[in-house]
């Protein structure tokens, strides 16, 4: 944080000058998977087809961002000693209100998703950013930290998702664009669609996006 | 204390938001929760029983083929869901499941041939076991096992699950592998089923 963030003019300083910045460090530069490695259980859990991974990903935004708003709210009035209980106690509140909205009106999205909407809760992500973010920062800026930590993490779901479903299926959001099937020249490769695809398909992900941009610290050491 | 007594009071006004709120919204969301469970149980008992389906049907069609297929009868101690033709002959007979898993309660359908002997096949609808493990009850890997087993055979009344891989003989389907109690449990359902289909058509042994 030595340099100055650039200010950004639309919002008028609402967004104590950190706007720009917070939104492409949760994006990018500070990405919460691919940087932070953090929330992996579920990136390889349910991206072995893009619409459970975009889902998922639609519900830790919706998550992030409510728990950082309502945490940014009540920074001033919570108690340091219980701060990071009622943290989890928000975020609970959060996680079982999007479980029962799935119940409700998407309901073979959220037997496809099974536990691991529940399990948004234990994800250190959200956890993170309320802690480290919206716990000192104005309302409106932690938002904007939700929604770009919920972006970044949605997004690297969303790549996996569509590299998984496309190699292992042969389709993107079920339909069918690489020809498989017994008259198709495609051949299913089902080490995508199984639990070591995850990794792989994780692993090359955290190696390009490091290629690209070299994490600061190693810059640092000798 | 005074900081202690504002802690308190802090925690249990958070607590008590977070619970109305939740409480207003389960309330509110029940009805569509209790329609798509209602139709995931038909739509179990059309799989189970053979019947041909749109999956993605709207709950109007659903419940359609369900009426002109499934003709709910009682024989005794069992509740039926006969699959019929429309001449009203029995195809095959669907008979609910339902009893205690590792996790939480489990409810299923066990579909018969018309002779009351033979399984054609099985489903569970509502459980809560371990994803990956005892939840790989629903996998149809798992439950086409049970297809042409026989309830009954010479001197033993029920189906055992042994472990996986040990299976032998007309009587017996794998187990699951991480599953055991889960496996253990689910055959005591179906077993306790079975000695009141049996008992009822006396036909044991």
């Amino acid at each position: 944080m030595a340099d100055r963030p650039p200010a950004c003019g639309p919002c008028l300083g609402a967004c104590d000058g950190k706007g720009l910045a917070t939104f492409q460090g949760g994006l990018l530069a500070n990405n919460p998977i691919s940087v932070q490695i953090l929330g992996v259980c579920s990136a390889l859990a349910v991206t072995n087809k893009l619409s459970n991974a975009l889902v998922m990903g639609a519900a830790l935004i919706f998550v992030c961002v409510g728990t950082n708003l309502l945490v940014s709210l009540l920074r001033k009035v919570t108690p340091r000693r219980i701060r990071m209980i009622a943290e989890v106690a928000i975020i609970a509140t959060f996680v079982i209100l999007v479980d029962q909205l799935l119940q409700a009106f998407y309901w073979d999205m959220s037997k496809r998703l099974g536990a691991y909407v529940g399990l948004i809760i234990t994800n250190c992500i959200v956890m993170g950013r309320a802690e480290a973010f919206a716990m000192r920062n104005r309302p409106l800026v932690s938002v904007l930290d939700g929604v770009a930590n919920g972006l970044g993490y949605a997004a690297v779901l969303g790549l996996i998702g569509f590299v998984r479903e496309l190699g292992g299926n042969g389709t993107i959001l079920g339909y069918p664009v690489l020809a498989a099937g017994p008259d198709g020249w495609y051949v299913k490769n089902l080490l995508l669609v199984g639990a070591p695809g995850a990794f792989l398909a994780l692993g090359f992900l955290i190696a390009i996006a490091n290629a690209i941009k070299p994490p600061a610290e190693e810059e640092m050491r000798p | 204390m005074r900081r202690d007594i504002y802690t308190a009071l802090y925690a249990a006004v958070l607590g008590t938001v977070c619970a109305l709120l939740l409480t207003a919204a389960s309330v509110q969301l029940k009805p569509y929760q209790q329609a798509n469970r209602k139709a995931e149980r038909v739509r179990n008992i059309l799989g189970v029983l053979d019947v041909p389906f749109d999956k993605k049907a709207p709950w109007a069609e659903l419940e359609g083929v369900y009426r002109r297929n499934v003709r709910i009868d009682g024989n005794g101690a069992n509740e039926l869901y006969n699959r019929i033709d429309p001449e009203g002959e029995v195809l095959s007979v669907g008979v609910p499941l339902s009893g205690r898993g590792r996790n939480g309660p489990i409810q299923g359908f066990l579909a018969l041939a018309p002779d009351m002997r033979t399984i054609r096949g099985i489903t569970f609808y509502e459980h809560e076991e371990t994803p990956g493990l005892g939840g790989e009850i629903e996998n149809e890997q798992f439950r086409k096992k049970f297809i042409g087993k026989r309830i009954a055979g010479e001197g033993r009344i029920g189906i055992r699950i042994t472990r996986p891989g040990g299976a032998a003989g007309d009587g017996q389907v794998d187990g699951i592998t991480g599953a055991t109690m889960t496996c253990r449990r689910v055959e005591r359902m179906l077993n306790d089923r079975i000695g009141v289909i049996v008992a009822e058509a006396g036909h044991g042994g």
